[in-house]
């Protein structure tokens, strides 16, 4: 419920005179209908705009996106179905569908549309009939195809409602019915154009019927005189016309073109694609057919429009005054064609460009008109009349007086139509700096009244009869005219022939026509009409100019132009300007015998968004550069002048009200009941108008987006057209390049032909050439063969002959050496020849000589013969024996060799023998060295056992003799204690004192050391063998000083005092013999330990020794640790019988 | 060269794929099937391979010259030795120098002292470093060699090689090892000689000792391998390498007496890879004896 209430608020906000606040909710509410889905806040929504009219709602309803459209067409059902709120629910639908909704092909679905023909069946109330009929119109294109179900409603309706036209049934009003009237006219032609096959049927079966005759004469009738045989009625079959595929392709204003198309009628009609109708017309009239174009396009209003219009209704005229080309095209490409210069600048998109503007109402995006529909809503909310007044069609004068119009317009134009031509674009440039006040003259001058010459004065005319009207209406004195006005009314709109053509321009009688133009200089003209005009046309007429300037020639008769323009001009805006009056002036009538200001509206279409804007502004001040100010900021840049229109109309509504509450108050207690009578039908025919108007609004927004789809295609097609010239052309020239092509390819095919004919005749005769050849070359080459063959016999046979050359080379050279040979051999035999000569002769003078001996010898022969023989044979003899004996030698020698060598293997087997022999011996030596050494090494230790074992027992004797004990033992041998004594000092031989007591004794005892002396030589002449060893080893051995003396003592303590010291002493230095190396190990360990201080006196040593020797000789028997004694002999026969080896093996050394 | 030809005529392959010492006991079989071991010939062997430890103590004792080198006469020199070896116990049991609560290596330095003449008063005297030395030997070796006598021998003979024919050169062994330490990490030795720990290094340890004491007997007798065949450089790639190994460790201290006490106590796990290393290392720099036959 809050938010509930939260709406009411923001709705209310939503009138705010703020525009902020405004566009703030608006943006709320929309913002709630994006996020909200339900079905709430449009029907609020809804509820709201049908209380209010609020202007900010409606556009937010006509806005509605896809969700919300079922809940709006929902509400909008609901309220259609009551009959107090169906009124303002049609036209808020009027409104909706008029936008053209994303969702407008639901509407065939939604409950709306049977309730609609439903209310169209049954209402009575002609304002709510119009209304739906033309909301029904409107909404047909969109649904063409789903609307087939209802395809015999809507021909009911149209029945029902024809017949109304005729019938009147109730109290309808005359005026209303004009409405309905033109309403049905338009259904008409929808049904028509859109289902041709079916509607005729029905029209067939429905009026074939006696009761319904009448209408068909009075009404339908007149209808069908406007529209052409409908081509589907040829082509077409009544299921084709409902095919969905058909009308697929078509849009909501191709739908709406399609109908307009067939109708014969000038309002309806369209000139599209050689539909001759208007053009027809137009090229009679060609006032009348600018007329026509432009009230198709601006039937709805403003003065752009008119702007707009002049180019076309310009290029319309050129079009037939210089007829230079059938008019079977639409007005831009024509003028294409027909003005070559100018159709380059004047081009299509410029003429798009001042079409464009027409149809932004209707495709503006609803948020940025959002200051339009504002006031659209406004309009549509406040003043049900205001509305009304451009969309329907007005009632149809007689048609005489539609000619007189258009004639009497030519009269003024006929002339300058040349320069009109031309001069149209200076004019058109010059005509925004008109002032607007001159096309309200022209405006009347469109009646042909005024010319150029009075419009000056006219002008004055107008601004003081513009403040008089003022006047007027402040000082309510329009019940004058207002009778005036609905008997002049009345006339053209009693006879039937009002409503056969719908043409407005009948509407321009002479009787409104001041009062129009009055009342539009009231509102229009007032102070800043001027201005206005400008700013107005600054969009429309500034595309022309642009357009145009570049052509701007210099017009020839400027002085003719501007009124050749103005005339055209005040046509034109004459018949821009009509409808509004010739459709209100029932209303007029009424409304100014009312006192009411409605037929202001129409003025106000002239007067544009500024008087409105100067209404608006009222109070203020400065009402010229305000207003400008004001409209330049209040309304935005975009605002189209159907919003100014609509507001404009609203703004009348509020000062109609004004007034209303104004004179009501005084007039109250008069007459109020007729007043209020007058006011509610002027308001609905305010409220048909408007709904009107809007239709008219939506068809020519139809119009526009099919034009400009058309221009774009005409553009296309133009380039296309020009593309498929350029192709033709290039076409022709490739087909001329390729004959040309053809021709040289024929050409070329003979002279390829010729060739290839030269080429065989040459190719046959090359080959038999090439057979010729290959002829002679295969016998060139037998010949060849032939010639090698020959070549090589001859080869064959240069080297015989060089073999034989050379052989016979040979035999000449063999030849020439035999040669020499047997010249030296002649040589030399004759040289022997000589000797032999020579000999010969020698031989014969010794042959000589021999005789001579032979003589001589025969004479002494006899003796020597016998001793001769003798000797010869003793001498044989002697041969022979001598012979023998040689032999004998020989054989002796023989032998001896053999023996030599024999005694010679004998000699190397021995060596060798001997080397053996040796080397064993070496290995012997060695083996029993091995043991010797370790047998000495025993001996040694044994040795030093013996030592210690000797200083432990005399250190023992020491003790003993400490303890006493050896006293009594001096006693019985005191020289055994002494000898102890001397033996334990000996033992510490280092001690110098036990030195010196030795040295007493030992002169006592020199005379005993001498015979050890002889005794060792003894001992060494005694070992023999040894003694031979020790010769033979003497040799070699200097004496040892040192050594000597000790082992001698050694070998004495042991108890070998004879053999062992020569033995010994002779051996040492001999490092071959063991018992040298014994006795050098020995020396050595004597040395180590004792020797260091024997080195000093070797005299007195020896001295000493020698002593001990004979002392030794003494003590032997009685020592009885003398155990070893037998020991160290037993090696020693070893040592002698290895030293005697190695002696041998020495001598056989020397032997060899 | 009879041995080689009855080689396996793979082993070059072995040893070319990495095989080491698959074919070392059959050609060791071979040189030791000679009548007359060629003493020369099992240097060389010993100092190429590492001996398979049932020809250890053999090959020691032909190479130390405790066994002749004729098989004949090993039998008659090994009683000999076996009765001086009993014969100096003897004595020493007899003199009451030593009893049978006395460890087998302080006998055996008794022994050692005897035979050498130079056996102390009493059991009391204060120990000389040598004796020092030979007690660390004899204590390893005890652990190598299961008969003692053999073990007296080879202990023995081992400290009189070192005395005697290593007398010149182990002295000469720390600035060898200054020298290999240097071509190997420089930066190491620069480490050494910043903290001033090239002075206080457990040289007696290493090059006296033979690192008796330092290693475990298992890689030990690796090194004495090649000591007892004649070189002695062995202990300084030996000391080498140790310093090598424990690179980090060392460059991790700061002070000579850590790090003396450090490489005193090494780990023993990595002894093996020391060892084997420092054989490559030894090869490396001083060539692979080759036979000189």
């Amino acid at each position: 419920m809050a938010q509930q209430a939260s709406v009411g608020e923001l709705l209310s906000m939503l009138d705010s005179p703020l525009l902020g606040v405004r566009d703030d909710v608006t943006a709320v509410f929309k913002e709630n209908l994006n996020s909200d889905r339900g079905p709430m806040l449009v029907n609020t929504l809804v509820d709201y705009y049908l209380e209010t009219n609020s202007q900010p709602v409606l556009h937010i309803l006509t806005t509605l996106q896809e969700p919300h459209d079922k809940h709006l067409l929902d509400k909008m059902n609901e309220y259609v179905g009551k009959a107090a709120s169906r009124l303002s629910a049609l036209l808020l639908l009027g409104h909706v569908v008029r936008l053209q909704p994303s969702w407008k092909h639901k509407l065939s679905q939604a409950p709306l549309l049977p309730s609609l023909l439903k209310c169209l069946k049954t209402d009575t109330d002609i304002v709510v009939l119009t209304t739906a009929v033309l909301v029904l119109v409107t909404m047909l294109p969109m649904i063409p195809q789903s609307g087939k179900q209802h395809l015999h409603d809507f021909f009911d309706v149209f029945g029902r409602l024809s017949s109304w036209c005729l019938k009147k049934p109730g109290h309808v009003t005359e005026v209303y019915l004009v409405h309905l009237h033109a309403s049905v006219y338009a259904l008409f032609h929808r049904l028509y154009g859109m289902y041709p096959c079916n509607f005729v049927s029905f029209l067939r079966s429905h009026y074939s019927m006696k009761e319904n005759l009448e209408t068909f004469e009075e009404v339908v009738k007149p209808m069908m005189e406007h529209v052409r045989i409908h081509p589907e009625l040829v082509t077409g079959s009544k299921d084709h016309e409902l095919d969905p595929r058909r009308w697929k392709r078509l849009e909501t204003h191709d739908v709406v073109i399609e109908c307009a198309k067939i109708s014969l009628d000038p309002t309806e009609a369209s000139y599209e694609d050689g539909y001759s109708v208007s053009h027809q017309i137009s090229a009679r009239f060609p006032h009348r057919s600018a007329d026509v174009s432009a009230s198709s396009y601006v039937d709805t209003q403003n003065s752009y429009g008119n702007a707009t219009s002049t180019p076309y209704s310009t290029s319309r005229l050129t079009l037939n005054t210089p007829g230079q080309l059938p008019q079977t095209l639409s007005s831009p490409s024509t003028r294409l064609l027909a003005e070559p210069p100018q159709a380059t600048l004047w081009s299509p998109s410029a003429a798009c460009g001042m079409t464009t503007p027409p149809t932004s109402p209707g495709n503006v995006p609803p948020d940025l008109s959002h200051p339009y529909s504002k006031i659209f809503g406004t309009a549509g909310g406040k003043g049900t009349p205001l509305g009304t007044p451009a969309t329907s069609p007005p009632p149809a004068p007689p048609c005489h007086s539609d000619d007189y119009v258009h004639l009497s317009l030519p009269q003024a134009t006929a002339p300058k139509k040349e320069e009109r031509t031309d001069s149209a674009r200076p004019c058109l440039h010059r005509q925004p700096h008109l002032p607007n006040d001159r096309g309200l003259e022209e405006l009347h001058g469109g009646k042909g009244s005024v010319t150029l010459s009075d419009l000056p004065g006219f002008l004055g005319d107008l601004a003081s009869e513009e403040d008089s009207i003022e006047k007027d209406k402040e000082e309510a004195a329009i019940s004058k005219e207002l009778s005036e006005i609905t008997t002049a009314d009345a006339e053209p709109l009693v006879p039937r022939g009002g409503f056969d053509s719908p043409f407005y321009r009948d509407s321009l009688p002479g009787c409104p026509r001041k009062t129009l133009s009055a009342s539009s200089s009231t509102q229009g003209t007032s102070a800043n009409s001027e201005p206005l005009n400008s700013s107005l046309d600054k969009p429309g007429p500034d595309t022309p100019k642009q357009a145009f300037t570049p052509i701007d020639l210099p017009c020839g008769g400027t002085g003719e132009s501007p009124a050749g323009n103005r005339e055209r001009q005040a046509s034109l805006e004459a018949s821009i300007l009509t409808p509004s009056p010739c459709k209100i002036p029932p209303q007029r009538g009424v409304g100014f015998g009312s006192g009411q200001p409605p037929p202001y509206d129409h003025l106000f279409e002239v007067a544009l968004p500024k008087t409105a804007h100067h209404f608006v502004s009222k109070k203020t001040e400065e009402l010229l550069k305000k207003a400008k100010g004001g409209a330049e900021e209040d309304v935005p840049p975009s605002a189209s002048p159907v919003e100014v229109l609509d507001r404009l109309v609203q703004q009348g509504a509020d000062v109609h009200s004004k007034e209303l509450s104004r004179l009501s108050l005084p007039s109250k207690s008069v007459d109020w009941t007729h007043f209020g009578d007058e006011i509610r039908t002027l308001r609905n025919q305010l409220l048909l108008l408007h709904n009107q108007l809007l239709y008219e609004r939506f068809k020519r927004q139809q119009h526009a987006l099919r034009n400009r789809r058309l221009l774009r295609k005409v553009i296309r097609a133009a380039a296309l057209e020009e593309h498929n010239a350029a192709m033709k052309d290039q076409l022709k020239l490739q087909e001329k390049d390729i004959q040309i092509w053809k021709i040289s390819l024929q050409k070329e095919q003979a002279r390829y032909s010729q060739l290839q004919e030269q080429r065989d005749t040459v190719v046959t005769q090359l080959h038999s050439q090439i057979r010729q050849l290959q002829h002679d070359r295969e016998e060139f080459y037998n010949q060849s063969q032939e010639l090698q063959t020959k070549l090589a016999d001859c080869r064959n046979m240069i080297a015989e002959l060089r073999v034989e050359l050379k052989k016979a080379n040979n035999k000449v050279c063999h030849t020439e050496l035999l040669l020499s040979q047997v010249s030296q051999k002649l040589s030399n035999s004759e040289s022997v020849q000589q000797q032999m000569e020579f000999l010969n002769r020698q031989l014969l003078v010794l042959g000589e000589v021999n005789e001579l001996y032979l003589e001589q010898l025969q004479n002494k022969h006899s003796d020597t013969t016998k001793e001769v023989e003798m000797m010869k044979a003793a001498y044989r003899k002697e041969l022979e024996k001598n012979r023998s004996h040689v032999l004998q030698q020989n054989q002796r020698l023989d032998t001896c060799q053999k023996r030599i060598l024999e005694l010679e293997s004998h000699l190397a087997k021995k060596d060798h023998l001997l080397l053996e022999q040796k080397k064993y011996l070496e290995d012997v030596k060695l083996q029993a060295r091995g043991q010797l050494q370790a047998a000495e090494s025993r001996y040694e230790s044994q040795k030093k056992i013996t030592q210690v074992f000797e200083l432990e027992i005399l250190d023992l004797y020491g003790k003993l003799e400490k303890d006493g004990l050896l006293r009594k033992l001096e006693e019985q041998k005191p020289e055994a204690a002494e000898a102890a004594e001397e033996r334990l000092d000996y033992c510490q031989d280092g001690c110098s004192d036990s030195v010196t007591g030795h040295n007493e004794e030992a002169p006592g005892r020199n005379g005993e050391t001498k015979p050890p002396r002889p005794s060792s030589a003894r001992g060494g002449g005694g070992s023999r063998g040894g003694g031979s060893s020790s010769e033979l080893s003497t040799p070699e051995k200097p004496p040892n000083p040192r050594a000597g003396p000790f082992s001698s003592r050694w070998e004495t303590a042991v108890g070998e005092p004879a053999s062992g010291t020569p033995a010994t002493v002779g051996s040492l230095p001999s490092s071959e013999s063991f018992l040298g190396m014994k006795a050098r190990e020995l020396f050595r360990n004597k040395s180590e330990s004792q020797c260091d201080e024997d080195g000093l006196t070797v005299g007195s040593l020896s001295e000493t020794l020698k002593t001990e020797l004979g002392k030794d000789s003494g003590v032997e028997a009685r020592p009885p640790p003398a155990l070893d004694g037998p020991l160290p002999p037993a090696p020693k026969p070893d040592s002698v019988g290895q030293l005697r080896i190695m002696d041998y093996n020495e001598a056989q050394l020397e032997h060899s | 060269m009879t041995e080689d030809s009855q080689r396996n005529f793979r082993s070059v392959y072995y040893e070319k794929v990495g095989f080491r010492g698959v074919e070392e006991k059959k050609s060791l079989e071979i040189l030791l099937k000679d009548d007359r071991l060629d003493i020369e010939k099992l240097c060389t062997f010993s100092q190429r391979f590492p001996l398979p430890s049932m020809y250890r103590a053999l090959v020691w004792k032909v190479l130390l010259g405790i066994l002749p080198p004729h098989h004949e006469s090993h039998a008659q020199v090994m009683k000999y030795h076996k009765e001086q070896y009993s014969d100096v116990l003897h004595a020493l049991e007899v003199i009451r120098f030593i009893s049978d609560a006395t460890p087998q290596i302080e006998v055996y330095l008794y022994m050692h002292r005897l035979e050498s003449g130079k056996l102390p008063r009493s059991p009391s005297f204060p120990l000389e470093p040598e004796d020092e030395v030979f007690l660390a030997i004899a204590k390893a070796m005890e652990e190598m060699v299961e008969d003692s006598v053999d073990c007296y021998w080879i202990t023995r003979c081992f400290v009189n090689q070192l005395n005697s024919k290593y007398r010149d050169t182990l002295p000469q062994l720390p600035k060898a090892f200054e020298q290999y330490l240097n071509l190997e990490d420089g930066r190491l030795l620069s480490h050494l000689k910043a903290c001033g720990a090239v002075s206080t290094l457990p040289y007696e340890l290493w090059f006296k000792k033979c690192f008796a004491g330092c290693l475990p007997e298992s890689s030990l007798q690796r090194i004495w391998d090649k000591v007892v065949s004649g070189s002695c450089k062995i202990l300084v790639f030996v000391a080498v390498e140790i310093l090598l190994t424990f690179k980090i460790k060392v460059m991790a201290l700061n002070s000579a007496e850590k790090i003396t006490k450090f490489l005193e106590n090494i780990p023993q796990d990595s002894s093996d890879a020391i060892v084997s290393k420092a054989v490559d290392l030894w090869h490396k720099h001083c060539g692979t004896p080759v036979h000189s036959a």
